[in-house]
């Protein structure tokens, strides 16, 4: 479905999996992604401020990136009680773990189009997800200007 | 009249009541919700889900689904028009409330909403599985209405402000005074123009929710909306918000928890208000009036 663009192989997998089911096998694959979000880890739950929760987003969506070594770690939470963006948001850290920032940055707005996401819950529910994309490549810009260095120097430590 | 109880008590079920009633085939509980996840996931023993969007409107026209349409939802449902309709959901009841007053716009005369909704029958742990049922096809005709005593067109509204009426609205506070232009989730459901309908009262409908998803007291309601709000008993009130949701719990709280005569859902709401040409708008925290 992305061949095209240079996405991350565990996305490309991912979208194709949901968009090979048939319509209850992606409503189940989106639950089972959304329960399977890891928690935050300890060092960042404590960091649930505004300052890492997405705005554009109505439910409380927290994200947090990384850099090591040029590649992204993404961190999130969302609530259990709302699994389509919880679905959507473990649909990126699962599918962007350890990409580069500049796969991150091509990744196609409408990703939850192309997942099938859209086709399940429809439009006017799909329309805030394209958001937390927004949000997530806006954070992995501000890392990669403000810690470019550092991803060098990590690259090459043990 | 009982200062200590909801005027019409009989609409709202409790969670207990709703376990006890399970198998009782004159109830179909109905789940209807924000997120369409939530249902296939897991739900109430028996329960079918009935979408506000995907069932209740129509898809071309922005309008509710015709009476034929209504009723073919009700026998796929096993709802026949004796039916009693216990609807829950997400969100405090928000879509629970707004297929609650579509319901009730096609005359099915028995609607309850089960009191906490999903969230408190979850914190409960009450049990849920993920079974959909069937249930064998009933003949459902559709009654007699009058939707006009429960929903409000836009010339209505003009109307209802030029006669001095109570207009209530129930979205946040940055969306009434105009700062923002929609819910951040919903850029789609936006409007031209942000503010409010002239003479509107902001009350933000999560003000006759408790925490845990049930409604505030009769007491707490009548302070808030009698008191603070100024309703008179006999007043004739019309909520809207942004696309009708939030509006239909405020509304099921003035009609049915403290029994205003007549209570309308504008459910153009400020999607349509915000965008009608030359519509009278006002900005800013006071209700503002007509000529402004």
């Amino acid at each position: 479905m992305l061949e095209e663009l240079p996405v991350p192989a565990a996305l490309d997998a991912l979208v194709d999996e949901l968009n090979d089911a048939d319509r209850q096998e992606r409503i189940e694959l989106l639950i089972d992604m959304a329960k399977g979000l890891p928690p935050l880890p300890e060092r960042l739950a404590h960091f649930k401020d505004e300052a890492h929760r997405v705005p554009e987003c109505m439910s409380p969506v927290f994200l947090f990136v990384e850099l090591r070594a040029g590649q992204v770690a993404l961190y999130a939470d969302a609530p259990i009680e709302a699994p389509t963006v919880r679905g959507f948001v473990a649909l990126l850290v699962e599918g962007l773990d350890g990409a580069t920032v500049e796969e991150v940055l091509l990744v196609p707005h409408d990703l939850a189009d192309r997942a099938g996401i859209r086709e399940i819950v429809g439009m006017q529910r799909a329309a805030g997800l394209p958001g937390i994309l927004r949000r997530l490549k806006a954070m992995v810009t501000r890392a990669s200007i403000s810690q470019p260095a550092d991803a060098e120097t990590e690259r090459v430590s043990p | 009249m009982a200062d200590d109880t909801y005027v019409h008590p009989e609409v709202l079920v409790s969670t207990a009541w709703v376990q006890e009633h399970l198998k009782d085939p004159k109830v179909r509980i109905v789940e209807s919700d924000e997120d369409l996840l939530l249902y296939p996931d897991k739900h109430i023993p028996g329960a079918v889900m009935i979408d506000w969007q995907g069932d209740l409107q129509d898809q071309l026209v922005r309008d509710y689904i015709n009476a034929e349409k209504f009723a073919q939802i009700c026998e796929r449902a096993g709802i026949t028009p004796d039916t009693t309709v216990v609807f829950y959901g997400d969100k405090a009841n928000w879509w629970a409330c707004y297929a609650f007053w579509a319901f009730t716009m096609f005359g099915h005369k028995d609607c309850r909403i089960m009191n906490g909704g999903r969230k408190l029958w979850e914190a409960e742990g009450r049990p849920m599985v993920r079974d959909v049922p069937q249930y064998p096809a009933t003949n459902y005709t559709v009654g007699a209405s009058d939707p006009s005593q429960i929903r409000a067109f836009r010339d209505d509204i003009l109307a209802h402000v030029k006669a001095g009426r109570p207009l209530i609205d129930v979205r946040s506070t940055a969306e009434y005074t105009g700062e923002k232009l929609h819910m951040e989730d919903y850029p789609q459901e936006g409007a031209l123009r942000g503010g409010h309908i002239p003479t509107a009262q902001s009350v933000p409908w999560s003000r006759a929710a408790n925490d845990d998803g049930t409604f505030k007291s009769v007491k707490e309601l009548r302070a808030l909306y009698e008191q603070e709000c100024g309703l008179k008993p006999h007043d004739d009130v019309v909520a809207y918000c942004r696309i009708g949701e939030r509006s239909s719990h405020t509304w099921f709280v003035l009609k049915y928890l403290l029994g205003f005569p007549k209570v309308r859902n504008y459910d153009g709401s400020w999607t349509e208000w915000g965008n009608l040409v030359r519509a009278p708008i006002a900005k800013g925290p006071e209700p503002g009036s007509l000529a402004s």
